[in-house]
């Protein structure tokens, strides 16, 4: 991860915003222009900045195989996030990036694959799942456990009819039954063990909040999935996403350098913190 | 070239206001309080060159406490890089040997330009300590009393003279356009210089060794509960952190003006305040205080020397001097070793 903007590391450019959708009450996805020379993989991240506001990390949720644009999906949950959902087509974000690790895809090539996400958790795997899609004959199974709260806090809705088209074997699930859904209920976790993908020697990418991650990690490990096939993002609080603020700093590693994307083996090596 | 001279004591406020037509002249001064710190030097003869460990340490020289970055408007944004010429005086050799580390955190592939433009346009004179504080214990760190790189000029005060050694070529130019004020040393110089140094090593009063300290934690042998007694002294006062001329934590924030105007600067942080860690939905990653203070411990103990190979606790005594719990590094390291 080399410091390309010579201008200086802490400088976002502009990144004018295309189009903006929104997904859910108090989700919107933004297709930004994408920057000259900004080259990036799935589970990077960009820190995403209004000048007044301030900068927070959003992880790219577009593929850069496939799409044009540098797609961010934004939950509203503060001060900067809101201000980033006052904005329009037209207007411009600035941004930092591509920053962080990648998620270690070559790894499971030849492997059955499964993702879990939770909530907003799906943004940074749909990168990597829709070029899983793309590199369909490098894996073996593939199958996508997706939960939320409610029926309306589904993101990407469409699409993930689209991956089910492509052979992704989809769970979508949510918390607590209600009528008018027609898929599973109860948390990803519940749904783990059904999975058909082998997991002594299959690869699972995770995202989503904290406890579920914690939970998924254990559960796939109890059914014998090796340690450093169990792939996962770690949150944490983040300023400058280079590795100089310390925010995210958490025994002896930066999440904003050395992850976000880490191992089960890794976070058990490190104790990482995870709440 | 040869780079080590004598500077009769009579010549040093003349050759300082040369150097001082080029660069800001910084020294250690005695503030109202009485508190030593560095400051712009106006009467050369106010500095005060066999002093305690300032407070805080020269690093807000290079990483100020608070830092404007970027000034922003309707028109555009600008960057606010410090470009000013810096000489520094009377640093001490911990305080060089911090700034070597703050070198090689701030540098790299992802090189802080504020950092780096403070740091380019800054020369550090350093002087070998004579007469260590109670509170030192670099001897056993070997990050002073005097040093064998890291300055620019090094200074031994041997009296009527120093014995002056470049560390850099920078040091050197300082010397150059000025040799008449120098004079080559001599056996005797050099025979002074090693019985001033050798009576500084027996005046500290602290014998810390952290490595012992290290293998402890690393063989399992500090218990939590250790920990935990530590964690109940701390008042969170962040006082080891800001003082500490290795830690590097800022935050960012944007002021705004009125309109678009306003500026984006970053400010001192630190890791032992519970919010700096706090996510949307306050979900708070170090949420306990004994995971806040063993993270600060094990950041200088463990992972600096996985980093770096190097302590991250030059032995400066600063946090001795500031916490009012007496959890610093000193007297936790006489604790465990
Ligand atoms: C690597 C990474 C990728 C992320 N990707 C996405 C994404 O794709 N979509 C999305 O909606 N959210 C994502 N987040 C979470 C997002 O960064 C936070 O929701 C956001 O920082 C909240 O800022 P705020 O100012 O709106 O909230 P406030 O609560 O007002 O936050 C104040 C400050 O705290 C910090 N902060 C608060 N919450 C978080 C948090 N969860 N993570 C990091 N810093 C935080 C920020 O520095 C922020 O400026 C990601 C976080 C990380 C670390
Ligand atoms: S930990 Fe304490 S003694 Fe060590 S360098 Fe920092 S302030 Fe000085
Ligand atoms: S100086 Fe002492 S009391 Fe204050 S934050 Fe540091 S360890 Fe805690
Ligand atoms: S976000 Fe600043 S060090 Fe990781």
């Amino acid at each position: 991860m080399k410091n390309k903007n010579k201008k200086g590391l802490y400088l976002p450019v502009d990144a004018k915003i295309n189009d903006v959708i929104d997904l859910t009450p108090d989700v919107k996805l933004y297709k930004l222009r994408k920057p000259q020379s900004f080259f990036y993989s799935p589970g990077q991240f960009v820190m995403a900045s209004i000048w007044g506001a301030g900068e927070v990390p959003i992880s790219i949720t577009s593929t850069s195989e496939i799409h044009q644009d540098i797609e961010l999906c934004i939950r509203k949950a503060g001060f900067v996030t809101s201000a980033l959902h006052r904005l329009n087509p037209g207007d411009s974000i600035g941004i930092r990036g591509p920053l962080g690790n990648r998620f270690p895809f070559e790894d499971a090539y030849g492997k059955d694959v499964l993702f879990i996400a939770g909530g907003i958790g799906i943004a940074p795997l749909r990168s990597l799942i829709n070029l899983v899609i793309e590199k369909r004959k490098n894996f073996g199974k593939i199958a996508l456990i997706y939960g939320s709260k409610t029926p309306t806090e589904v993101l990407f809705m469409p699409e993930t009819q689209n991956w089910k088209e492509n052979g992704i074997d989809l769970t979508l699930t949510i918390d607590v039954e209600c009528k008018e859904w027609e898929c599973s209920f109860g948390l990803v976790t519940e749904h783990i063990n059904r999975q058909s993908i082998s997991f002594e020697s299959g690869y699972a990418f995770i995202c989503g909040p904290h406890v579920m991650i914690n939970a998924a990690m254990h559960d796939l490990s109890l059914l014998g999935m090796p340690a450093e096939n169990i792939i996962t993002t770690i949150e944490a609080h983040m300023k400058c996403g280079v590795g100089k603020c310390g925010h995210c700093y958490s025994d002896g590693r930066y999440v904003c350098t050395d992850g976000p994307v880490f191992s089960y083996a890794e976070i058990r090596e490190f104790g990482m913190a995870s709440p | 070239m040869k780079d080590e001279f004598v500077l009769s004591k009579t010549n040093l406020p003349y050759w300082l206001r040369q150097l001082r037509k080029k660069a800001d002249l910084i020294g250690p001064l005695r503030s109202l309080n009485g508190d030593i710190i560095f400051s712009s030097i106006v009467n050369i003869h106010e500095m005060i060159l066999d002093c305690p460990a300032s407070i805080p340490s020269p690093k807000e020289f290079l990483f100020p406490q608070k830092e404007e970055m970027y000034k922003f408007s309707q028109k555009g944004v600008n960057t606010l890089n410090d470009n000013g010429k810096r000489i520094i005086f009377g640093v001490r050799s911990c305080d060089i040997s911090a700034i070597a580390l703050l070198d090689r955190f701030y540098g790299g592939l992802l090189e802080d330009d504020f950092y780096m433009s403070r740091r380019r346009n800054t020369c550090f004179i350093s002087i070998a300590c004579n007469n260590p504080d109670p509170t030192c214990f670099c001897s056993g760190l070997g990050t002073g009393p005097a040093l064998k790189t890291g300055f620019d000029l090094q200074f031994t005060d041997l009296g009527d003279r120093y014995l002056v050694q470049a560390g850099s070529r920078e040091g050197l130019r300082m010397i150059n356009g000025f040799m008449h004020l120098f004079l080559l040393p001599e056996k005797a110089d050099r025979d002074d210089q090693y019985e001033v140094l050798l009576s500084s090593q027996s005046i500290f009063e602290k014998r810390i060794t952290l490595e012992n300290v290290r293998q402890k934690i690393l063989a399992g042998k500090v218990p939590d509960s250790f920990w935990e007694s530590v964690a109940s002294r701390c008042f969170e006062c962040g006082g080891c952190v800001y003082e500490c001329p290795l830690c590097t934590c800022f935050n960012v924030i944007d002021w705004k003006e009125k309109d678009n105007k306003g500026t984006r600067m970053r400010l001192w942080d630190t890791c032992m305040f519970k919010g700096f860690t706090k996510m949307a939905g306050n979900v708070l990653p170090a949420g306990k205080k004994i995971m806040r203070t063993k993270r600060w411990y094990f950041h200088k103990l463990l992972y600096y020397p996985e980093q770096f190979g190097r302590f991250g606790c030059v032995g400066c005594g600063r946090c001795t001097i500031t916490c009012p719990g007496r959890i610093d590094i000193a007297t936790i390291a006489n604790k465990l070793d």
